[in-house]
Parts: C-alpha cells; sequence; structure tokens
C-alpha cells in the first residue's frame, strides 16, 4: 500500500510483481498454445518409421480389428531384390511366391517380375495387418524401405490412441491432420 | 465426544489404505498395459515372430581364427580400412585417415576437407581417397597431389583397388566400377549394364559395392545382389569361370538381400568376406571354396537385439576389411570404433 509520501510497502511491492508475473505466463501460454494451433491445425497420431521397432503391438492395440496401422513401401529406397529378406523367410525353399516361403503370415506383400533381376513388392491393403514382421526382414538385411504408419482411411482418430499407450519405443506422435504420414526418404508410396 | 473421533479414527485409517491399495493395483494395471519391455505384450503367435538368433550362431569348430589385437579409433565415424607398404594400416573416417604401424601405434594423420567414404594404398605408398563422387590422392608424406574429375551428382564411391598402371573405382550410384589410370584419366567403365549383349549389370540394392586386387593380376568385384564375386582383366574383361559365391543364410554362403559387404584379398589369393546384416567374417579359398570363420555376430559390438535392429536401418554401420603380408586380417567394427586385429589359430589353441 502507498504510504502519505506516494512510496509503496514491501508486500504490495512483492505482491503486485508476483501479479504481473503471473499475467504474463497466462498470457505467453496462452500465446504458446494460439502459436501450437496454427501451425498444428487438428492434430492426428502417426508412427516416427525411425523410432518403430517393429515389435507387433500395433497389430493387436488398436480398437479396431484389422488395426489402422499398415505396412507402406518407399519404392525409391527399395533395392527391387530378389531375395527380398521382407518378402522372404529367411531360408526359402525357392526364390517363388509359394505360400511356404512368403514371410508374410497374411501374404499381404505381392510379388511383381519387372526385368532380370529385380522385383517390385506392393502391400495388398487389404491383407496387412501391421505386425511388421516384414519391416523387420527389410530392416535386418536391407534399405528399410518397408515400414508401419496408421492409415488414416481406417484411423478411427481416437484421443488417446490405444497403441500409443502399448508402443514401448515411444514412436507414436501427433503430427498436423493436414500432413498426416512420417514417410522415410524424400519420396513414399503406400 | 473423545470416544467418539477414538472409533472414526480406524475406519478413516483402513480407508485410506483401501485407496492406497487401489491406487498401486491401478499402478500397476497401467504399467502391465503400456507394456514397457516391448514384445512382451503384442499377442500374436509364434508364426508371427522373426527370429533370426539360430542363424546368429556360429559352430565354434568352424572358426580358424583369433584375435590378437586391436586398435582403439578416436574418431567418430570410422569408414574404412586399408593395408599399405610395410604393411601399416590406414583408417579412414570423420575428415581424416589416420595411419598405425603394424604393432598398433599411431603414425601419423591426414586432415581432409570431407568424409572420406574408401580409401586404397598403393605399392608406392600413394594413398587415393573417395569421397562421395570423386578421388583424392595423397603422397605417403599426407600431401595431396590431385583431386580426380566428379563423376557427377549420381556416384557413390564405395571402395577403391590399386594396380600396378591402373586405379579401379567402384561406383554404386552407377553401379559400374571406372577405369582409370594413375594420373586419373578416366580410361573406361567396368560391368555397364547392357541387355542386347545380355549383360546384367551389377546388382547394388545398398551402397556396399567392394573391389580388389588379387595376386593373380585379376580385379575382383563384389556382385552383391547376385551374392557372387567377379574376376575382371585390368583390361575390363570378365573371366566368367572364375565367377563364385552362393546365396544361403547357411554358413558357406552370403545372406540377406546382398553380400557380401566387403572383401579383402589374402596374400595367397584366398578371399576373406563381410556380411552386413548377420555380421561374420569368413575365408574362402582361391575359387570360392568355404574354408572358415574368422569372427562371428559375437565379435561385434553391440550385439543387435530385437529393438535395435529396426531402427533407422538406412544408417546402420557395416564393417570393413583389409589383409597384410603376413596374412593378418584387419576388420573394422564401426559401432565399436575398432580394428579387429585377427591371425589364424595356432594347432594348440584349436
Amino acid at each position: 500500500m502507498a504510504d502519505s509520501d506516494g512510496k509503496i510497502d514491501r508486500r504490495t511491492f512483492v505482491g503486485n510483481i508476483v501479479r504481473a508475473g503471473g499475467a504474463i505466463g497466462i498470457g505467453g501460454a496462452a500465446v504458446a498454445l494460439a502459436a501450437a494451433k496454427g501451425r498444428l491445425g487438428d492434430a492426428v497420431w502417426q508412427i516416427d518409421p525411425d523410432k518403430c521397432i517393429a515389435c507387433g503391438n500395433c497389430a493387436t492395440y488398436c480398437v479396431l480389428d484389422p488395426s489402422a496401422v499398415e505396412c507402406v513401401h518407399n519404392f525409391a529406397m527399395c533395392g527391387y531384390c530378389d531375395l527380398c529378406t521382407g518378402y522372404f523367410e529367411p531360408e526359402p525353399n525357392a526364390l517363388n511366391s509359394g505360400a511356404e516361403n512368403q514371410l508374410c503370415p497374411t501374404g499381404a506383400i505381392k510379388r511383381k517380375f519387372i526385368e532380370d533381376p529385380y522385383f517390385e513388392y506392393t502391400i495388398d491393403k487389404s491383407l496387412c495387418i501391421g505386425c511388421g514382421k516384414c519391416v523387420k526382414g527389410c530392416s535386418a538385411f536391407g534399405n528399410g524401405s518397408l515400414f508401419l504408419q496408421v492409415d488414416h482411411d481406417r484411423c478411427a482418430g481416437c484421443n488417446e490412441c490405444s497403441i500409443a499407450v502399448a508402443c514401448s519405443s515411444r514412436a507414436f506422435t501427433r503430427v498436423a491432420a493436414g500432413d498426416p504420414y512420417l514417410l522415410k526418404g524424400r519420396e513414399g508410396n503406400g | 465426544m473423545n470416544q467418539q473421533s477414538q472409533s472414526t479414527f480406524p475406519k478413516f485409517g483402513l480407508l485410506i489404505g483401501l485407496v492406497v491399495m487401489l491406487a498401486a493395483v491401478a499402478g500397476v494395471i497401467v504399467v502391465l498395459q503400456t507394456n514397457p519391455f516391448g514384445e512382451q505384450g503384442s499377442g500374436l503367435p509364434e508364426s508371427f515372430d522373426y527370429d533370426l538368433a539360430k542363424y546368429r550362431k556360429i559352430d565354434p569348430a568352424l572358426i580358424g581364427y583369433q584375435q590378437t589385437g586391436e586398435i582403439a579409433l578416436a574418431m567418430k565415424e570410422p569408414r574404412a580400412v586399408a593395408v599399405g607398404p610395410e604393411d601399416r594400416i590406414y583408417v579412414a573416417g570423420d575428415r581424416a585417415i589416420c595411419i598405425f604401424a603394424p604393432d598398433e601405434t599411431k603414425l601419423s594423420r591426414i586432415a581432409l576437407d570431407d568424409q572420406p567414404q574408401c580409401l586404397a594404398v598403393g605399392r608406392d605408398g600413394g594413398v587415393y581417397i573417395g569421397m562421395k563422387d570423386h578421388v583424392e590422392v595423397y603422397d605417403p608424406s599426407g600431401t595431396r597431389i590431385a583431386d580426380w574429375q566428379s563423376l557427377g551428382d549420381r556416384a557413390v564411391l564405395t571402395s577403391i583397388a590399386p594396380a600396378e598402371q591402373h586405379v579401379f573405382v567402384a561406383d554404386a550410384g552407377n553401379r559400374i566400377v571406372w577405369r582409370y589410370d594413375t594420373n586419373g584419366e578416366r580410361l573406361g567403365r567396368i560391368g555397364e549394364r547392357n541387355e542386347k549383349k545380355g549383360v546384367l549389370g551389377f546388382v547394388i540394392p545398398s551402397p556396399y559395392f567392394d573391389v580388389a586386387m588379387a595376386p593373380d593380376g585379376l580385379l575382383r568385384v563384389v556382385n552383391p545382389g547376385a551374392h557372387r564375386i567377379r574376376a575382371y582383366t585390368v583390361e575390363g574383361e570378365e573371366e566368367t569361370p572364375l565367377e563364385w559365391g552362393e546365396r544361403s543364410i547357411g554358413i558357406e554362403g552370403f545372406c540377406g538381400c546382398c553380400n557380401p559387404a566387403a572383401i579383402a584379398i589374402l596374400p595367397d589369393g584366398r578371399f576373406v568376406t563381410g556380411e552386413k546384416g548377420i555380421p561374420r567374417v569368413k575365408v574362402y579359398g582361391a575359387l570360392g571354396n568355404f574354408e572358415c570363420v574368422v569372427a562371428g555376430p559375437e565379435t561385434f559390438a553391440p550385439m543387435p537385439t530385437s529393438t535395435e535392429e529396426t531402427r533407422v536401418p538406412h544408417k546402420l554401420k557395416v564393417i570393413d576389411l583389409a589383409a597384410d603380408s603376413e596374412g593378418r586380417i584387419f576388420v573394422l567394427d564401426p559401432d565399436a570404433r575398432r580394428i579387429c586385429i585377427l591371425e589364424p589359430k595356432k594347432e594348440d589353441s584349436k
């Protein structure tokens, strides 16, 4: 409180400082939130492929069945290998599309001859359950062109994603809904 | 009044205890639900497992070498190893070449302007360093004497093999081997795809494409996507009968999509091969017959685990190899930032 000389006592001075600090803090937080909202817009869940360890949780923890997570293929990174370790079992009987040679338990990867000795591998979305087995095979020996992503045509958009809660490598992250995929390399094709 | 508060207090304490217990149970449930231990909780059947553990195990009876030395490298990113005159050991990494004596003592260091990708040392002590798109040449004292013309944006140089009058440079980006004279003049291309002539070219899915000169005077070139090693004359003619290599995850073959990632040639013409994916170093005879294992996955650090193997795979580091005139094998272990020196096991230590 100001005395007759117009001076303020210590308690009033400290109180004013605290009130001013609080006002600045609240104002700053509001500005930061507004800026974040402006930058991100609506956010959705996505998998950071550089953090994903393809543990298999995506296939079983999603509220949807089959999961909204599925494998995608970056053709720009792919070696188009005859012996694709994301497609074939570690010890295939032969390099052909026989079911016994395929790594994918649901047969979701299609192998197509391009030119000698190159083959193209594409994902059949209707069969992929997002288990990540092919991701492990590709990454163990190859370039890592197969990786997992949340398919936003299927994702229910839960506020608390049950896979994100179960994700042991913290690979799930919020991204802008307008740019919802985290693809490897410069290009990506689903 | 006093009696009433005494009888209320135990009930209140019991209530607090119950709340604490419920909170603890809820905490355990949350911890279990968040699955902090990775794959424990996916609930997928066994057919969804991807397990290479059995292939990583090497039969000890097949291991014919033992480690007899080690050079710790003060480099963040060692990339390549080579052996030069007097069995000096050259290591490329970061923005430098480090030179060591055969007894592992450090001799000197050559500073570079950029990150080296590969290197080789000629018989005259000239050091050929592959940058991403061009070769730089240094004299034995470490002075830069030549800077060869760039091979363009598409070039990814991965290996160099100097011969008497030629220098061969492997280019994974263009999928060919460049043939130079020792002055850096480009003389030709080796192994280029030519469908009219039925030449498929080299299959190089990832940037591991090695070349080496053999004592028989022929250039050896790895065709990693075919799991084969080809032979060429210094003029670039393929010696088809000398091609060898087998695709197999078994120990006799080369595993994965594209291997071997590195080769070296022993003084008697036998081959040393290094694989990625399942890191293993092996020796093959001059005609490609499997002889023994030099080092298996357990030698290299860190041992890949289920949580590491898929993370940033395109940034994984891969071993490199060299051999000296005594038949010692030098293995660059980039993760451990060291050179392992291995020699054949003596009879009494087998």
